[in-house]
């Protein structure tokens, strides 16, 4: 809630989840036309295959899809670490194909939060400094970058955490610090590649919950995931099946389903 | 409340500049070294023994000339000797008897004293044999201050004792007469003759035939050995800025019909030499030093490759969080000149603790060149920048997307 009435009092565009989009401006933070991502080979792999998906600010979107199917591909992209092969990705309106390699590494700085799978923390530093990294790309100074980093860590429920390092923390701590260094710039979207894929069921829901609280607090989030009980629990999801999109489904979101439900309702696309 | 605004003009513009602060830049780039502090010293070995013997030899070598340059300096570089050569037959001539008269003639020439060879052995008694090697010198008082020679014990010839059967010990020769002080009145046999020992000279490095010759005055030569007195020596001390003009007349001067049968030498050029000796040392034991530093090098180069390779996802999550390749170079780089550095570091301290304890043992003055330590520390930052070079590309050029993925 801090973080969503300091962005609409800092520059007077933002706005929070529940305002309605203003006519004749689009609030789209993210676009993808036509995308496509070929790698070469003996055959050759198609891994995106003609992509068109727009995420608007305030979104919680997931993304499913079977192993191989394109999702960090497609995450990849839209995060900027990856060119499409052909195909227009705008983030905030703007075409990223325009970007140099530095022009890229800028917008993300500032711009895109990620959450990974494996963590990526630095093994020797303290939450607080792993968080505050989140920011030193962008040269905020050492004082307040670590006032926000404690912030963030306070926001994620690791407030009494500040100072432990990663190898003294549980899976779900460190992926909560992960996440904290995602949000902690203020990002436009936060992209989740597989957070939970290696936390036991009880954790992935309490960092699924983390992530849709923060979300109602104001953050755009796209989380790929293959558990269908938790893609369940999402009110968008998005479904890739051989790097195309069979399903995009917006619905009331079923919270209750327990995540070791092996039938989901979402890759017959009728639910 | 600063950031506030420069975010709002940022979307606006809707350009975004990744920027790493010369503080965090350096942070970042031993973050890695800090963290993984047994390979950092390990690697940084390499680095501080190629350092330390460089510096050790600098220093020891440094400090062996500064010692011997104290000395040349106290014995005077203006000590010239003239010398009977061989004529043209092959003999041994001698000086003309009027030479150290002609030589005191010369402007610059501050003093001069000659010394005779007399066809005598010398012995502690009659029972002892006088094959000692020892030479039995005549001639005059003021060699003493033309040597700048000093008394162990006793005093030298003057005026009075010059004509008495009295001698003189060099250094050396005391010792192998086994006498150690005038004290007692002790006396040596000259041709059968007996000379009371008045005094025992310090060792003179600048003439070593000195420290091998017992000293008897021109005069008691002539009176008690019956010999005649002819220069085969003469001793010199020129005025200090035209040595070397000196030098250029005195065979002339000393001898002017035969020039070549006379041998003109500068003592303490023998001296110098020997440092020169220690310069051919000092260039081999340098080149093993760099030799070793090249392999340090290496040994840094080879572990940031692997560093680059275990630290894919570290390197993926930067770019992640904004940072562009030439953040990811500069961080390899300054952690490659910083593992170095640190090498160097140590490599400096250990280099001059080695010397400070050679010097001390030699009892040499301590001198290590601070330009030396300097360059130590800094040819080790330059050698570890290089060395980080080629991980730091191959860091800078990881595909991003690539370096996030598991496996
Ligand atoms: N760098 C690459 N080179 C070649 N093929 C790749 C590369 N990255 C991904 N792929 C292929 O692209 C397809 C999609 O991969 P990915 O996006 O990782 O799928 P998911 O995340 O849904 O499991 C897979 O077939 C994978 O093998
Ligand atoms: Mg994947």
């Amino acid at each position: 809630m801090r973080r969503a009435n300091r962005r609409s009092s800092a520059d007077g565009e933002g706005r929070a989840f529940s305002t309605p989009p203003r006519p004749g401006l689009s609030n789209t933070v993210m676009e993808l036309r036509g995308v496509s991502k070929h790698y070469p080979g003996t055959p050759p792999v198609r891994a995106l295959d003609e992509v068109t998906m727009s995420v608007a600010e305030g979104e919680l979107v997931g993304i499913v899809g079977a192993s191989g199917s394109g999702k960090s591909t497609l995450l990849n992209i839209i995060g900027t670490l990856d060119r499409p092969t052909s195909g227009q990705v705008l983030i905030e309106q703007t075409p990223v194909a325009e970007l140099s390699d530095a022009g890229l590494a800028g917008l993300r700085s500032s711009r895109i939060g990620f959450v990974f799978q494996q963590f990526h923390l630095l093994e020797a530093a303290t939450a607080v400094d792993n968080v505050a990294t989140g920011l030193v790309y962008q040269g905020v100074r050492k004082g307040l970058r670590r006032s926000l980093a404690k912030e963030a860590l306070e926001k994620v429920g690791l407030g009494h955490r500040l100072q432990h390092k990663p190898p003294k923390m549980s899976g779900g701590e460190r992926q909560r610090v992960a996440i904290a260094r995602a949000i902690v710039g203020d990002p436009a979207i936060v992209l989740a590649d597989e957070p939970t894929g290696n936390l036991d069921s009880q954790t992935s829901a309490g960092i699924i919950d983390l992530l849709r609280r923060l979300n109602q607090d104001g953050s755009t989030i796209i989380i790929i995931t293959h558990d269908p009980g938790l893609a369940a629990s999402l009110p968008r999801r998005v479904t890739l099946t051989d790097g195309r999109v069979s399903d995009d489904n917006v619905s009331a979101p079923v919270v209750d389903e327990p995540a070791s439900d092996k039938s989901p309702a979402w890759i017959r696309g009728t639910s | 409340m600063k950031l506030k605004k420069n975010r709002a003009a940022r979307r606006r513009s809707s350009v975004h500049r990744s920027k790493l602060l010369p503080g965090d830049a350096v942070a970042t780039g031993t973050q890695g070294l800090r963290s993984r502090k047994g390979r950092t010293l390990l690697t940084a070995i390499g680095i501080a023994i190629g350092i330390a013997s460089m510096v050790a030899v600098l220093g020891i070598s440094s400090s062996s000339k500064a010692d011997l340059i104290a000395e040349i300096d106290q014995l005077g570089t203006n000590l010239l000797q003239v010398q009977a050569g061989l004529d043209t037959s092959g003999t041994a001539s001698k000086l003309p008897k009027e030479a150290p008269a002609m030589v005191r003639r010369i402007a610059p020439v501050e003093e001069a004293s000659s010394v005779s060879a007399l066809k005598a052995g010398v012995q502690r008694n009659q029972y002892t044999d006088d094959s000692n090697g020892l030479d039995v010198l005549a001639t005059e008082p003021q060699l003493l201050s033309t040597l700048e020679a000093t008394m162990a014990s006793g005093r030298f010839l003057d005026a009075g004792t010059a004509g008495l059967p009295t001698v003189v010990l060099g250094a050396v020769a005391a010792e192998r007469l086994g006498i150690s002080s005038p004290a007692g009145a002790p006396t040596v046999q000259i041709a059968g003759r007996t000379f009371s020992v008045i005094g025992i000279l310090n060792p003179t490095p600048l003439s070593p035939d000195i420290d091998r010759a017992v000293l008897i005055g021109n005069e008691a030569a002539g009176k008690y050995l019956g010999a005649e007195v002819i220069p085969t020596a003469i001793f010199i001390r020129a005025n200090p800025t035209v040595v070397e003009e000196v030098r250029q007349v005195l065979s002339r001067t000393v001898s002017p019909a035969a020039p070549n049968e006379v041998s003109v030498s500068r003592p303490s050029d023998a001296l110098e030499a020997r440092a020169q000796v220690d310069q051919n040392l000092q260039n081999l034991l340098l080149g093993l030093g760099a030799v070793a530093l090249l392999v340090g090098g290496v040994g840094i180069a080879n572990v940031m490759i692997i560093s680059v390779l275990e630290r894919r996802g570290e390197i993926g999550l930067r770019r992640a969080l904004g940072a562009t390749r030439s953040h990811i170079a500069v961080q390899f780089i300054l952690e490659s000149a910083g593992l170095a550095t640190l090498g160097g570091v140590i490599g400096t301290a250990l280099g001059a603790a080695v010397t400070v304890v050679y010097a001390r043992q030699q009892d040499w003055l301590i001198d290590i060149p601070a330009q030396g330590l300097a360059a130590g520390i800094v040819a080790a930052l330059v050698l570890g920048a290089l060395a980080g070079l080629y991980p730091a590309t191959r860091a800078a050029r990881l595909d991003p997307a690539d370096a996030v993925r598991p496996g």
